[in-house]
């Protein structure tokens, strides 16, 4: 990625990002971009509400991720006997469930897998995603073969029912939360793959990936210094929407007894716990996971929201 | 003649992708932790009963003649035979697969006929802006809330409190008798044959199911609609063209409309593939009894053939439905049989 550094219309030295237009010379042309990309940003966050609401659930969800189970009333997995389905109250905000476990501290306590098994399989499916969308444009024509394989592979995973395909996986490797996050990455690499070999095969005619191959560098050296850093802002975007994907699948596959098992706290197992006493009359064990599940979940929909809205500023309105 | 050749050529790029699926599903299968042979033989067998069954189930053999077997079986429709149920996993989903389809044909039609009008609504409708608005809301909340949370709160709401909804526990009241079998799927079969108990107890079973997946598939619907229609209304020469021409507000919104069908169609083509698995959930607070519902017990029962059909049943119905979509573009979009793209 070119950058420039220089004075911005404040004063102050910011590295800045500069938009590549071509010129009829076919040389860059540098854009004079009035603000730094932060203080651009921070502007754009200010006017975009619901993208602060997203930013801030996300950073309590990562919050909670690290201490939520030191932070509960009590300890998550204890079963106390004397307290089973009691309603919310002083002692259990969040009431208990069959099983005499305390719902707050559980609901608190659940970040830590499936905000972690979302965060991490999406780091894993873009780590993998990525450089493969990047070779997959094929800049040899050994590698155009290549990449030609590699999307029909992908087009073949994409063929099943992105739930089945989790649950046959997940069934096959047995339900841990590594197997859960293996499943997920496979699941998603593709996605991130298609993402940003779309805009790698744009980048790859831009002047300064030429400017790059003119001045002797390598094939992949190329693609790595000059294509790459300029096709990875679509997977950016994707990453929120797939990290929200991950938590509900994570949670669908818990809900039906193949992600993660109880006692270990995580909302879909909690969910489909407390099933059977929503249906005679006591909903809290299952009403107060599903909602942190929802709010979550809508926070990293409106961070992907709000990062393509920046990104895209042709669709502001 | 061109939808023809269109359709051929189509369905010769299906051929790799079935062999793509059943390798995929074969090794999949074969990463199952547990070996079959010792759950067939039970915890009592000897080593020799197994060896015998692992014979018969052809599992001694090296693994690439087993994949030729799998793929000889597949050609010919066989997909090998449950050993929990003891019966070939073809009919066992034959049976299950209607119940499944029965709730997710109703849901997308409904979803698409309360979708579709919204969406239009939302873009071009008198009160646009506030529909806009409360359309990206429902859109955002769709996809946040998990929808076997949904019904499991509208059977709280509408079974636990209200009364008014039937039991969860599957497709008809335990008291009503199953309606003679034509089609499999319990609703349609009694309107056949014209078992009226029988189909308002079903009916009455459909109501909160389809109320879960149309409230939380309806939004892409909503959403495809609304940008695309709202693409074809503004930013097509056509449009001014009819409107300079002095058609209605009305009838310019309806060819707007046509026009802006093409991606809605994707979406709901999209949809039946996810939801043919993906209504496992909504089946399983329901105990709907369906395909999805199969695929659970089959995993966590370890059972081998019904696993590999089931997946390679939901991939290639997805497979049809791709094909299905991409010849209804033909229907909507003349320009692809006029052969201009």
């Amino acid at each position: 990625m070119s950058t420039d550094t220089g004075p911005t219309a404040s004063g102050q030295v910011v590295e800045q990002e500069v938009g590549h237009v071509d010129s009829a010379l076919g040389a860059p042309l540098t854009v004079a971009v009035q603000r730094g990309e932060l203080t651009q940003f921070v502007g754009f966050a200010r006017t975009n509400r619901p993208f602060i609401v997203g930013l801030v659930i996300v950073a309590i969800s990562i919050f909670l991720m690290a201490v939520g189970p030191l932070i509960g009333t009590r300890n998550p997995t204890t079963e106390d006997f004397n307290a089973i389905l009691s309603g919310p109250t002083g002692a259990h905000w969040f009431g208990t469930d069959q099983n005499g476990r305390d719902v707050f501290s559980r609901v608190l306590a659940a970040p830590r897998i499936d905000v972690y098994i979302a965060l991490v399989s999406t780091f894993f499916a873009m780590a993998l995603g990525i450089p493969l969308g990047v070779l997959a444009t094929g800049a040899s024509r050994l590698g155009e073969l290549a990449g030609e394989w590699l999307l029909r592979a992908m087009d073949v995973i994409q063929a099943f029912p992105v739930f089945i395909l989790a649950l046959a996986l997940v069934a096959a490797f047995g339900p841990s939360a590594l197997n859960v996050i293996i499943a997920l990455t496979i699941l998603q690499f593709p996605v991130f793959l298609r993402l940003t070999r779309g805009a790698a095969l744009a980048a790859r005619g831009r002047t300064y990936v030429e400017a790059g191959r003119l001045s002797g560098a390598g094939t992949l050296s190329v693609m790595f210094r000059h294509v790459l850093p300029n096709s990875i802002a679509p997977a950016l975007v994707g990453a929120s929407v797939a990290v929200a994907q991950a938590i509900l699948i994570t949670a669908g596959l818990s809900f039906v007894g193949a992600g993660i098992r109880p006692p270990t706290p995580e909302w879909g197992s909690m969910i489909s716990d407390g099933a059977q006493s929503l249906i005679t009359g006591q909903w809290w064990p299952s009403v107060f996971p599903g909602v942190a599940l929802g709010v979550v979940v809508l926070g990293y929909a409106l961070v992907g929201d709000g990062l393509r809205l920046y990104l895209d500023p042709s669709r502001r309105r | 003649m061109r939808v023809f050749w269109y359709t051929a050529r189509r369905l010769l790029y299906v051929i790799p992708q079935v062999i793509g699926i059943s390798l995929v599903t074969f090794v999949v299968v074969r990463l199952l932790p547990s070996n079959p042979a010792y759950a067939l033989a039970g915890p009592a067998a000897t080593q020799e009963t197994i060896d015998t069954i692992e014979k018969r189930l052809g599992l001694n053999q090296p693994i690439w003649v087993q994949y030729g077997k799998y793929v000889r079986d597949l050609a010919h429709g066989d997909l090998g035979s449950s050993f929990v149920s003891g019966r070939s996993v073809l009919s066992d989903i034959g049976q299950r697969l209607p119940a499944t389809l029965e709730l997710l044909v109703l849901g997308l039609f409904f979803a698409f006929l309360i979708g579709v009008p919204l969406g239009v609504l939302s873009a071009l409708g008198r009160g646009r802006r506030i529909a806009g608005r409360a359309s990206l809301g429902y859109g955002l909340l769709a996809g946040a809330i998990p929808d076997f949370w949904l019904g499991l709160i509208l059977v709280y709401v509408l079974y636990t409190k209200l009364k008014v909804a039937p039991a969860p526990l599957g497709q008809l009241s335990p008291s009503v008798p199953t309606p003679r079998h034509v089609t499999g799927a319990v609703a349609l079969d009694a309107l056949i044959t014209g078992n009226w108990v029988a189909f308002k107890s079903a009916l009455g079973h459909l109501v909160l199911p389809l109320i879960t997946l149309v409230f939380v598939y309806m939004a892409p619907i909503v959403k495809y609609t609304r940008s695309s229609v709202e693409d074809v209304y503004y930013g097509s020469e056509f449009i001014q063209q009819y409107r300079v021409n002095g058609l209605s507000h009305r009838a310019i919104v309806m060819r707007a409309l046509r026009n802006g069908l093409p991606p809605v169609i994707t979406i709901v083509g999209v949809l039946f593939g996810f939801l043919l698995g993906g209504l496992v959930l909504i089946e399983q607070v329901f105990a709907w009894g369906g395909f999805g519902q199969y695929a659970v017990q089959a995993i966590t029962n370890s059972d081998f053939s019904a696993v590999e059909g089931f997946v390679v049943v939901a991939a290639i119905f997805n497979l049809i439905v791709y094909l299905i979509v991409d010849l209804l573009y033909f229907v909507v979009d003349p320009r692809l049989r006029a052969g201009v793209t």
